[in-house]
C-alpha cells in the first residue's frame, strides 16, 4: 500500500482512504471476535450471568415494576414481559431491538434515564424470567453485539 | 356568589413539639376546621372544591366569576409548588376553607395554604406517624412482603399513581398502591386507619380514590387483569372506622345473574372490569354512578368467549348504603378492542329529566336516564371506525372486518389509546356544553395470546403501529365542545400536542385546559378564543380547579409527567419534534393582580 515513488496529493488521499478502510476492517474483525467471545449469538447459550440478572431484578423493581408489575405480567398500559405474550411481540426480532426500545423509550415518562449497564442488567433479568439459561459472563450493552442475537422461543 | 372566608381567623398554623416524635419533628395543623357534612357536599360554598370534580355531579364547573372573559388576560402566577417526582402526576386537588389538599404520586398528600402556597402538613405513607391512640397500622413491607413496592420505586403509569382523594367529616380519604383505603386526620395529616381490600400480589391496586355518597366511601379498584380465584369489585367503607360495609363484584360470577354472559368460562378466567376512575353521586336518586373498564384479555378471541362479559364497560348505579346494583347499562357488550368506557360520569338534568353523560375511548357520547338506566341518546362524534351505533337504542354492532383475530392485523381508529381518556370533560350550564379532551390517533393492531393459567391473562399483547388520524391534519390534540343534549359541535380547538389535562369551566365564561407541550390556556367557553395562556414546568396534566380565599378567586392548574400513552407513546411516535422534561410535577396557581 506504500508507494516507493514520491507521492502525489491524490496518492496521499488514496493511501489515507486505504488505511481508513484497513482500520475499519481490523475493527470489524475485532468486533466479530469480541462478539463470538462475548456470546455465541444464540439467546439460549447462557449470554448473561446470575449476578447480572439479580442486579437487573433490583433495578426492575424500582424503575419498571409499577407499570409492568412485580411479576412482569404488565397491566393495562404496559405489556407483559413474560412467556407467550412477550414472545408474541418480540419473537423474530433481535435483542438489539429490545435493548434499543428499553434504553430509548423506557421508563415511558423518563426515557433513557438509566445507565447502559443498568438497561443490560434489566434485559438479563427479563431473559432469566423467561427461563433462558444463565452463563458465566454478563450480557453486553453493545448494540452491535445485541443486534446479532435473535429472540427465539425456548 | 362569593363565599367570604375569614381566612386569617379560620386557618392558623399551630406548631408544637410533639413528645412522641423525634426531637427535631414538629407538628403543624389546621385549627378551626369546619367539619364536612353530607349537606356541605351537596351544597358546597362556591369558593370550595369539595369533590374531585367540584361537586357531586362532576361537572368540573366553578360558580366563581371574578376571573372572566374580560379580565382573564391579566392572570398572574401567585404561587407554584413542586410536587414529588416519584411518578406520574395526575392530581385532582380539593379545597376547603382556604386549604388545598393535594394528592401526589406514591400516596403522598399535602395540605397547603391555598392563598400563599405554604405547606401546612404532609402525609407520607409509612413515614408520617399515625394518630396517637388510634391503633392504626400503616400497611407496608411487613404486611406485603415481596408485593411491597420499594420505597425508592418510581411510579409510572400504574401502581403508585394517585388521582383523586375525598374529604368528609374530619378526615381526608385516599386509596393506595397497596390495595387499601386510608383515613387521614384532616387537621394533622396523620393516619387514622388503613383498611386492606385485596392482595396486591394478585395485581390489585388503586389509582382512583374514594367518593363520598350518603356518608359512605365508595371506591373502585383496578389491577384486575390477572387470572385469579376472585373478580374485580367496588367497596363501601365506613368513613369513621374504615370498616368495609359492602363489596359489589363488577364481574358476573358463574351461576349468578348475568353469569352466562361469560360463556362457560370458570371464575378464574373472568378478568378485568376495573373501576379505575372515580364516580359521581346523586342525592336525589340516592345512587352512585361508577364506570367499569373492558374485560381482560382485551380481545374476545383471546378471552375465549364472545359473550357480553357483564358488567364490563358499563355504568353501574349502586345504592351507597348496601352496594346493591340498582341498574346497569353496558355500553359495549362483548367489547374486543380495548375500548374502555370507565371514565367520568356527568350528571345533568335535561328538560327536567335526570340524565347522565359519559364518553369512552370510541368517542361515543352516551346520555342515560340516571334514575332508570335507560338509554336516551348515543352520539358518535364521528372519528371511530370500529362500530356502528344506533343513536336511539344505543345498540352497537361491529363493522365488517373489525373483529380482531389472534395474530391478524386490523386497521382501527382510535388506537388502543382511545379518543377519550381519564382526562375528564367538564360541563358549563352557561353554554349547555361539554368540553372534552380528545386525542386523535389510529393504529394498526395485531392482538396476541396470553397464558390461560392462574396468574396469567392480563390485557394481552398487541403489536402496535400508531398513525395519525386521517381527519386530524397531523394534530394529536383536540378540545371538542358538544352542545347537550343535541350533540352538535359547538366549536373545536386542535393542537399538534395532545390535550393533556382535564377541562375546567367557570361562571366567568371560561374554560381552562392544557396540552402536553406545557401550555395552559383559558378559552372563551362560548367560541373557543384563547384569552390567556402560559407555559409551565412540564406537561399540563391532572384536574384543574378554581376556588376562592378571602374574596380572591384562584385557578389551580396541575402539571405532571407520566399519564400513559397520551403523554408518552403518542407524542413520541407521532409528534417526535415536541420534547417534554422528565420531571416537573407541579401545582400552578393563578389569580388577578391585587390593586
Amino acid at each position: 500500500m506504500y508507494s516507493l515513488c514520491p507521492k502525489t496529493k491524490m496518492q496521499n488521499i488514496f493511501s489515507i482512504r486505504i488505511m481508513k478502510i484497513g482500520t475499519l476492517l481490523v475493527l470489524a474483525v475485532t468486533a466479530l471476535n469480541f462478539s463470538s467471545a462475548q456470546s455465541t449469538s444464540s439467546i439460549r447459550d447462557g449470554i448473561f450471568s446470575d449476578a447480572q440478572a439479580a442486579r437487573g431484578a433490583e433495578a426492575y423493581s424500582t424503575s419498571c415494576a409499577s407499570c409492568h408489575s412485580v411479576d412482569l405480567r404488565g397491566n393495562s398500559n404496559s405489556p407483559s414481559l413474560l412467556g407467550l405474550s412477550f414472545m408474541f411481540i418480540w419473537e423474530g426480532k433481535s435483542l438489539g431491538e429490545l435493548y434499543t426500545k428499553m434504553s430509548t423509550e423506557m421508563p415511558t415518562d423518563r426515557p433513557g434515564i438509566l445507565t447502559q449497564q443498568t438497561y443490560a442488567d434489566i434485559l438479563a433479568f427479563i431473559l432469566e424470567s423467561n427461563e433462558f439459561a444463565t452463563g458465566d459472563n454478563d450480557l453486553t450493552s453493545d448494540i452491535s453485539v445485541l443486534d446479532e442475537i435473535p429472540i427465539t422461543s425456548q | 356568589m362569593t363565599n367570604n372566608l375569614r381566612f386569617s381567623s379560620i386557618l392558623k398554623l399551630f406548631v408544637a413539639a410533639s413528645s412522641t416524635l423525634v426531637a427535631s419533628s414538629t407538628l403543624a395543623q389546621i385549627l378551626d376546621y369546619e367539619t364536612v357534612t353530607d349537606e356541605l357536599l351537596q351544597n358546597p360554598p362556591s369558593g370550595d372544591w369539595l369533590s374531585w370534580r367540584g361537586q357531586q355531579n362532576s361537572w368540573g364547573y366553578s360558580e366563581l366569576d371574578q376571573i372572566n372573559t374580560e379580565n382573564v388576560n391579566k392572570l398572574q402566577l401567585v404561587w407554584s409548588w413542586a410536587m414529588d417526582d416519584t411518578g406520574a402526576g395526575q392530581a385532582a386537588p380539593l379545597i376547603h376553607n382556604g386549604v388545598m389538599f393535594l394528592p401526589g404520586p406514591r400516596g403522598v398528600i399535602q395540605a397547603l395554604d391555598a392563598a400563599s402556597g405554604d405547606l401546612i402538613w404532609e402525609y407520607r405513607p409509612g413515614i408520617t406517624p399515625v394518630v396517637e391512640g388510634s391503633g392504626a397500622v400503616a400497611i407496608g413491607p411487613a404486611q406485603l412482603g415481596d408485593a411491597a413496592m420499594p420505597a425508592t420505586a418510581y411510579a409510572g403509569v400504574g401502581r403508585g399513581v394517585q388521582k383523586n382523594i375525598a374529604i368528609y367529616g374530619d378526615m381526608i380519604y385516599a386509596a393506595t398502591e397497596n390495595a387499601s383505603i386510608v383515613g387521614i386526620d384532616v387537621r394533622t395529616g396523620r393516619l387514622a386507619w388503613e383498611s386492606a381490600t385485596a392482595d396486591p400480589a394478585l395485581g390489585y391496586f388503586y389509582t382512583a380514590g374514594p367518593i363520598v355518597a350518603d356518608g359512605v366511601l365508595v371506591t373502585g379498584i383496578t389491577g384486575c387483569g390477572r387470572y385469579k380465584e376472585d373478580v374485580c369489585f367496588i367497596t363501601g367503607h365506613d368513613p369513621s372506622t374504615g370498616e368495609e360495609l359492602w363489596r359489589t363484584d363488577t364481574v358476573a360470577r358463574p351461576g349468578s345473574p348475568g353469569g352466562d354472559s361469560w360463556g362457560d368460562l370458570p371464575l378464574q378466567f373472568r378478568a378485568g372490569s376495573d373501576s379505575w376512575v372515580a364516580g359521581s353521586y346523586d342525592p336525589q336518586t340516592n345512587l352512585v354512578y361508577m364506570g367499569t373498564s373492558q374485560a381482560k384479555p382485551w380481545a374476545s378471541a383471546v378471552r375465549g368467549t364472545d359473550g357480553d362479559a357483564l358488567y364490563t364497560n358499563s355504568t353501574l348505579a349502586l345504592n351507597p348504603q348496601t352496594g346493591e346494583m340498582v341498574w346497569y347499562y353496558q355500553h359495549l357488550p362483548a367489547e374486543t378492542h380495548d375500548m374502555d368506557e370507565v371514565f367520568e360520569t356527568i350528571l345533568i338534568d335535561i328538560g327536567g329529566r335526570p340524565s347522565l353523560f359519559k364518553m369512552g375511548k370510541l368517542g361515543i357520547l352516551w346520555q342515560l336516564d340516571r334514575a332508570s338506566g335507560e338509554i336516551i341518546k348515543a352520539t358518535d362524534i364521528g372519528y371511530q371506525t370500529i362500530v356502528n351505533v344506533n343513536p336511539t337504542s344505543g345498540q352497537v354492532n361491529y363493522r365488517d372486518g373489525m373483529m380482531p383475530r389472534i395474530g391478524q392485523q386490523i386497521d382501527m381508529c382510535p388506537s388502543t389509546s382511545g379518543f377519550k381518556s381519564w382526562r375528564a370533560m367538564s360541563y358549563s350550564p352557561q353554554t349547555s356544553a361539554l368540553y372534552i379532551p380528545i386525542a386523535l390517533n389510529c393504529e394498526l393492531a395485531t392482538f396476541g395470546p396470553t397464558e390461560k393459567v392462574l396468574g396469567g391473562g392480563g390485557a394481552g399483547p398487541v403489536r402496535r403501529i400508531n398513525y395519525p388520524h386521517p381527519a386530524s391534519d397531523d394534530n394529536l390534540g383536540e378540545i371538542l365542545v358538544l352542545d347537550v343534549p343535541s350533540g352538535e359541535v359547538k366549536w373545536r380547538y386542535r393542537s399538534r400536542a395532545p390535550i393533556n389535562s382535564a377541562t375546567l369551566t367557570t361562571a366567568g365564561g371560561l374554560m381552562f385546559a392544557g396540552d402536553w407541550n406545557r401550555n395552559m390556556f383559558a378559552f372563551d367557553a362560548e367560541n373557543g378564543d384563547i384569552l390567556w395562556q402560559t407555559r409551565v414546568t412540564t406537561s399540563a396534566q391532572g384536574f384543574p380547579i378554581s376556588y376562592e380565599v378571602d374574596g380572591r378567586q384562584y385557578v389551580a392548574l396541575p402539571a405532571g409527567i407520566g399519564g400513559a400513552s397520551w403523554s408518552g407513546m403518542l407524542p413520541r411516535d407521532l409528534a417526535p419534534e415536541l420534547k417534554s422534561p422528565r420531571n416537573g410535577n407541579s401545582m400552578n396557581v393563578f389569580a388577578l393582580p391585587q390593586n
